[in-house]
């Protein structure tokens, strides 16, 4: 059988060089759609921008969701740029869209890399336009710096929401016991933020023990294979499990039910993903804190174009409007229904007017 | 003729054992096994449940995967070429998997038609590898590199970005479900070395690909046809990526465009830490498994005996250098590259 498929393969003369023509058509064809755009209503309406790492996983797809949700509510052109980890690529786009709008956009960006901030918000300031970044920016680029171009910088501060996962794990656990925790790559702030939240819940809680900590750097086949060790290693003294994120937290799920024990070990995510909400409905997960990507791709936007429109003055905003840490929703079982109706089986319908909603105090920097 | 030079080129421990060469390159060749024997030695000497029955179907777990992947990637490698398109066509295979059978997004299940047509499309990547490869004479680093990313690219394309949860009892089953002690991944992972060793040992295609390995132009000029030993090798490995593919969706339950990450790593790892010669020729598909099993359970081993994470990749990074250095002959070898 394989001779056959082999012989039909090597039979067929392949046209060489039409073969390279093809492609190279393709490729070409590949280049023009890097920034699709769709005609707005009016002329002098802002665009709308979102800046995003990629559209290949679930976080940044519903980012860009909301981001056209809000387009769509104030009836602006829609633009979505996707960096694919490529902070040239990223910073040459932004370019790109300034030069076609004349300045006339605002701009929500998740920069690909911290330094990418500061060239992107010194190219917005020139061109006229207003931007908004998220989590990534150098801890001596200030919005007050370039008013009113740059409107705000929000982050989310990982520390409270990993106390608050660890509190609803120990909670789950009756107080006591043994716990293993999966954590996300050492250097990224995110991992360490988090990690600082567990610490602080375990030293308020002298019942719970942690057994061990390991690294399973934000991937489930190796927080798969870790939980799988640790059953070898620790067996009937897992109380619980606390990821840091919902990815490691569902696939130590997974090495419990290859072991038949899902749903009676209580493990705990963070980041409100779908499959996560779904497992907290089922009662193998305990917990999960939802950054709500759906209102950092709309609000984003809808910050810096209100600041574009005249709705509000950015310099005469306080700092704590400038710099803030946005508030996190925490599911458990409690909400988890009601979190899963309004937000996943129905898009959510968020009131983009309500700007300042989820600040959740300013951002501190060490 | 090809029957003295594939004889002649094999380091497998099944290598004729009259001529006094092989019998040299014989205890090389058994290096990486006695690394595996003392890996084990010691880290039950550190914590003793690591020789638990329970243990070794977690280890059999964690292996079935790089097995599948690394039995696949050693038959392009006793060709002397690479195969990076791994994770590209496990993350096709999983992701059209997710989506053909019962699942938690569309009403699609046809179950057992949908692993074939996984296996399918495995085999089709494979052959597209083969034949770019071939008859565009691009070196099989660039081909592969190319398929990886496109076999990741459609993954994107097919879920935008989420995640399949995959109810198939069946697939499901594969992880959970047992027989004898070990779940069914487990044994479809050694049906699969068992039938990749009658590829390597009974077929005419698996001598032809140790002759390509150890002087292609001397194949060449035997009468073997190159290019078709090269296109059937490539697509037999895609097939073996997609079954890698099936297993992995199976364990977590679900299918996304990054369940391949850090995949490729640990399959050419262990395909060389196994014993296979990066310069093709020398190996065989069961010192494959004996290379995964090192990688598998040094990862293993090292949790149970409390190695700080931190440490953890650079003992991994020794053990791999470890190993190589003791398995390769140096009195054979004039160049290194």
């Amino acid at each position: 059988m394989v001779k056959t498929i082999v012989t039909a393969g090597t039979r067929r003369s392949l046209q060489r060089r039409s073969f390279l023509k093809g492609a190279a058509a393709i490729g070409a064809a590949g280049v023009f759609p890097a920034i699709i755009t769709r005609r707005g209503h009016a002329a002098d309406m802002p665009t709308v921008v979102n800046s995003i790492r990629s559209l290949s996983n679930p976080y940044h797809a519903t980012w860009n969701a909301g981001g056209a949700a809000f387009a769509k509510s104030v009836g602006a052109e829609y633009v979505t740029l996707v960096t694919e980890g490529n902070s040239e690529k990223g910073i040459a786009d932004i370019k790109a869209i300034l030069a076609k709008t004349g300045g006339n956009c605002a701009i929500n960006i998740d920069p690909n890399d911290s330094p990418d901030a500061r060239p992107i918000v010194e190219a917005c300031k020139e061109a006229g336009a207003y931007v908004v970044t998220q989590w990534n920016k150098p801890a001596d680029l200030h919005p007050w710096d370039y008013d009113p171009n740059y409107v705000a910088h929000i982050s989310f501060s990982g520390v409270p929401y990993g106390k608050a996962m660890a509190e609803a794990l120990f909670k789950a656990m009756s107080g006591k016991g043994g716990i293993v925790a999966l954590g996300g790559i050492e250097s990224n702030v995110p991992a360490i933020e988090r990690k600082a939240g567990l610490e602080q819940a375990l030293k308020d809680n002298p019942g719970i023990e942690l057994l061990d900590f390991q690294v399973a750097n934000w991937s489930e086949t190796e927080a798969l294979e870790k939980t799988n060790a640790w059953l070898t290693q620790f067996g009937d003294k897992i109380g619980g499990i606390w990821a840091a994120n919902d990815g490691m937290g569902l696939a130590a799920i997974e090495a419990l039910r290859a072991d038949g024990r899902a749903g009676k070990v209580p493990v705990t995510g963070i980041d409100g993903i779908q499959l996560a909400v779904e497992a907290i409905l089922k009662g193998e997960m305990a917990g999960t804190v939802a950054w709500d990507p759906f209102w950092q791709g709309g609000m984003g936007l809808a910050i810096g174009f209100a600041a574009k429109t005249g709705v509000f003055d950015p310099a005469k905003e306080p700092k704590e409007h400038r710099e803030f840490y946005g508030t996190g929703v925490t599911i458990t079982a409690e909400n988890a229904q009601s979190y899963y109706d309004s937000n996943i089986k129905a898009e959510p319908s968020l009131d983009w007017k309500d700007i300042w909603g989820r600040v959740s105090g300013q951002i501190q920097y060490n | 003729m090809v029957k003295t030079l594939s004889s002649s080129a094999t380091q497998s421990p099944a290598a004729s054992p009259d001529l006094p060469k092989a019998r040299r390159w014989r205890a090389a060749s058994w290096a990486p096994v006695i690394v595996l024997v003392l890996l084990c030695a010691i880290i039950t000497l550190i914590n003793p449940n690591f020789l638990t029955f329970g243990n070794m179907v977690r280890i059999s777990q964690s292996a079935m995967i790089p097995l599948v992947l690394g039995i696949g990637a050693t038959f392009i490698i006793l060709m002397g070429s690479i195969d990076l398109s791994v994770e590209g066509v496990l993350t096709l295979a999983a992701v059209i998997l997710s989506m053909l059978v019962l699942n938690g997004a569309n009403a699609n299940d046809y179950g057992l038609l949908a692993i074939l047509a996984v296996l399918a499309v495995g085999a089709c990547v494979g052959f597209i590898n083969g034949v770019i490869h071939v008859r565009l004479k691009v070196p099989s680093f660039m081909t592969t590199l190319g398929t990886w990313f496109i076999g990741v690219g459609i993954a994107n394309a097919l879920l935008g970005g989420m995640a399949t949860r995959i109810n198939d009892p069946w697939i499901r089953g594969l992880a959970i479900e047992r027989f004898m002690g070990f779940p069914w991944g487990v044994w479809v992972a050694l049906a699969c070395l068992a039938i990749a060793l009658v590829i390597q040992n009974y077929t005419r295609l698996g001598r032809y690909i140790y002759a390509l390995g150890g002087g292609e132009e001397l194949a060449a000029l035997s009468g073997i046809s190159v290019a078709k030993v090269r296109i059937a090798a490539f697509t037999i490995a895609g097939v073996f990526y997609a079954v890698g593919g099936i297993l992995a969706a199976a364990q977590l339950g679900l299918g996304n465009a990054q369940i391949g990450n850090g995949r490729l790593f640990t399959t050419v790892t262990a395909v060389v830490v196994g014993g296979t010669a990066l310069s093709g020729g020398q190996g065989s598909v069961l010192q494959t498994l004996v290379g995964v099993l090192i990688v598998v359970v040094l990862s293993n081993g090292m949790v149970l005996m409390g190695v700080p994470p931190s440490v953890q990749i650079g003992v991994q990074g020794l053990m791999i250098i470890a190993a190589v250095a003791l398995s390769i002959d140096r009195k054979l070898m004039k160049i290194v590259k």
